[in-house]
């Protein structure tokens, strides 16, 4: 599945409860401020719903950035454009 | 600023009706909290406790709550922590003054070996581990009752996923199924000694998204939250339609289109002969002509607005071998050739009720979005034939019509609004107001509560939007009580005309403490309107007050959008103001209230309590 990186950062922008456009490679769970872990559990459910997968436990734990959120969702054959 | 919020928050509720995603439901929770924060007062303040991770679901109360024109705010409780609020009448949750409690319970944490060993137990230690879990809540709930009336939101258990005995469990008795039943019915027998506590049904809602699916494992093993994400959406509407019945915000009107909903093709143009109904082609129609039928016995109220010759539909209700309406179910029908809108208008005029309990249904794009950008009090259902839902599921699933109570004369409504109709149609032909009324012969019955009418009297003070002076909202429980304490009195008035029997249409309950008599709550049902009826059930609270020693009477008036038309109550019936501000009060000598002349005669019917005897 190909996709674009502005339909992954509004998945993100939904969750955090911040403008899209905020959305960055240095986006993380120290530098966003409601990225805690009960953020982090609805961005795994978002992210599941939005690109129909399914996280294994180790993928949930490690992505704790933009950048390796993307790379796990590579993992399961998600492409951004 | 609040301008900026209050259009964030639009946009994402619209998200969440055109996708139905849980992402949508996250942004509407974060659009809710900057209103918060930006000083909204809100108007929905809930109270949940929890055994399990319900953080998930949060955000889908938050955005269906909002969807249903409420502005919530939420104390969640700590993990695994109900008895430290439920059992603490000064702690957290009492402080916080919930207007509803969501007690939300898994049954795993409760009793694990129940759902995780369940082969390993005997008979005996299943029934234990039941009554141990009923006692819980029990507990839970008695706590509760204690410091708060505020309804309360209980779920029962989904039934396990998977049977520890695998198919051998549905031959026995004891099986796992049937503890989970069997709980199940428990804890539907607590909510009701409880008292204005509901059960969720997760069993059914479980059931319906699969339960294999409603269930996370991973989610239950690394974070003991066990809510799948399929089952979070059809979760959050199930709480909101308790949400909506308890502020007595049901749809009590449906208005139906005909061509293409009632039934498929066009009768001005195919013939009645023509037109689709019945099994095959026409089956969505008749399923949804079943779903009207199942709530007109339910006692909502159907009109048809259809843009077509009168004669044509008249026609096919009255002859239609295969139609399931007919015409002894509409209450009222405008079909014409005007806008739908005004029509719409004209039928809620008609059978007297607000457009905010109407729903129309149409399979038109142009007529439902006329209607919606018109009338946006109006539920609009929007037929659609792409999908595996049919017509009548269509209108179903949003539960627009839900109560939490129920009684007969919900089912008698739509006799009394026909009759409504005729009363109007005589009105306007007769000459006076007061020749008309008197024309209809119009008698009340009054007295105290007792058992047989208070199911009707707590659903009076749920429902009465209109003629209410002050819009408490009371259980059954509540009534009992004010109708058993000495303190207070529960009077009912039952009106019937020439026309037909009105039914239970007036409720007022007084409060005394030494000389002065209050009027906690003075409401008429919209179907009595315009009668003078009022004028009799106030003069009924005068002789009660009388007869318990009182000499003043005091009144309220606490407005809501909805009962403007009762601001000038008290001061028209010969009250003087007492206190102004933004709910005045209004006081009156007994002896200086004037009797009323009325076109309506009156049956006072003594007090149960009473030795049937006293009465000449």
């Amino acid at each position: 599945m190909t996709t674009s990186e502005s339909a992954l950062k509004q998945v993100l922008a939904d969750v955090f409860g911040v403008d899209a456009s905020t959305i960055t490679d240095d986006a993380s769970v120290d530098s966003v401020e409601k990225w805690d872990s009960l953020n982090h559990l609805n961005l795994v459910l978002a992210l599941e719903e939005r690109f129909n997968v399914s996280l294994t436990e180790e993928q949930i734990i490690e992505m704790l950035n933009y950048p390796l959120v993307k790379a796990v969702l590579k993992e399961h054959g998600v492409d951004f454009a | 600023m609040i301008e900026t919020h209050e259009s964030g928050l639009r946009e994402a509720l619209a998200r969440v009706t055109a996708e139905g995603t849980y992402s949508a439901c996250l942004a509407a929770h974060h659009a809710l909290e900057k209103l918060r924060e930006a000083g909204t007062v809100p108007t929905m303040r809930l109270g949940v406790l929890r055994n399990f991770t319900i953080e998930p679901l949060l955000p889908v109360l938050d955005a269906e709550a909002a969807r249903d024109g409420s502005l919530p705010v939420t104390y969640l409780g700590d993990f695994d922590a109900i008895a430290a609020d439920a059992l603490d009448s000064t702690g957290p949750l009492a402080r916080f003054h919930p207007s509803v409690i969501v007690l939300a319970l898994w049954l795993t944490p409760l009793a694990p070996r129940l759902v995780e060993r369940f082969p390993s137990l005997s008979a005996d230690e299943v029934q234990a581990e039941v009554t141990r879990v009923v006692t819980y809540v029990r507990d839970m709930l008695a706590g509760l009752r204690r410091w708060t009336r505020a309804p309360i939101l209980l779920n029962n258990f989904p039934l396990p996923p998977r049977r520890a005995l695998g198919i051998l469990d549905a031959q026995r008795e004891e099986s796992q199924t049937e503890a989970a039943l069997g709980l199940n019915r428990a804890l539907r027998q607590l909510a009701t000694d409880a008292g204005s506590t509901f059960i969720v049904d997760y069993m059914s809602v479980f059931a319906a998204v699969g339960s294999a699916e409603g269930l996370d494992a991973r989610n239950w093993a690394h974070r003991r939250s066990p809510l799948g994400r399929p089952v979070l959406l059809p979760l959050g509407q199930e709480y909101a339609r308790y949400f909506r019945a308890l502020r007595g915000g049901a749809r009590k009107c449906v208005v139906v289109d005909c061509d293409n909903t009632l039934w498929g093709g066009i009768v001005g143009e195919d013939g009645p002969d023509g037109i689709r109904i019945g099994d095959g082609p026409g089956a969505t129609h008749t399923s949804l002509q079943r779903e009207l039928l199942n709530l007109h016995d339910r006692g909502v109220l159907i009109a048809l607005c259809s843009k077509n010759n009168e004669e044509d539909v008249l026609e096919v209700l009255r002859t239609h071998p295969d139609m399931l309406l007919r015409e002894s179910h509409v209450a009222c029908h405008r079909i014409n050739w005007d806008d739908k809108a005004s029509n719409l208008q004209a039928i809620a005029q008609t059978l007297n009720i607000g457009l905010d309990s109407v729903v129309f249904v149409d399979d038109s794009v142009f007529e439902c979005g006329l209607v919606r950008d018109r009338l946006p009090d109006v539920v609009v259902v929007e037929l659609t034939s792409a999908g595996s839902d049919d017509y009548g599921s269509q209108l179903a699933r949003r539960g627009l019509f839900d109560s939490l109570v129920s009684s007969t004369e919900d089912a008698q409504r739509t006799s009394h609004f026909k009759a409504e109709v005729t009363r109007r149609e005589l009105q306007s032909t007769a000459g006076s107001l007061e020749d008309f009324l008197r024309g209809l012969e119009m008698v009340a019955e009054v007295g105290e509560a007792h058992d047989e009418v208070i199911a009707r009297i707590a659903q009076l003070t749920q429902k009465t939007n209109q003629f209410n002076l002050t819009t408490r909202r009371y259980t059954e429980a509540d009534i009992r009580r004010f109708a058993g304490a000495g303190s207070s009195a529960v009077l009912y008035l039952r009106l019937r005309d020439a026309v037909a029997d009105l039914g239970l249409v007036g409720v007022a309950i007084v409060t005394t403490a030494g000389r002065i008599a209050d009027v906690d709550t003075f409401l008429l049902s919209c179907r009595a309107l315009g009668r003078g009826v009022e004028a009799v059930l106030l003069d009924e609270v005068r002789r009660c007050a009388e007869a318990r020693g009182c000499t003043t009477l005091r009144g309220r008036y606490v407005p809501t959008p909805k009962n403007a038309q009762v601001a000038e109550f008290f001061p028209s019936a010969g009250f003087a103001i007492e206190a102004a501000g933004p709910t005045p009060s209004f006081v009156a000598e007994l002896t200086t209230l004037p009797c009323p002349t009325s076109p309506i005669a009156v049956v006072r019917i003594p007090s149960p309590r009473s030795e049937p005897h006293d009465h000449i």
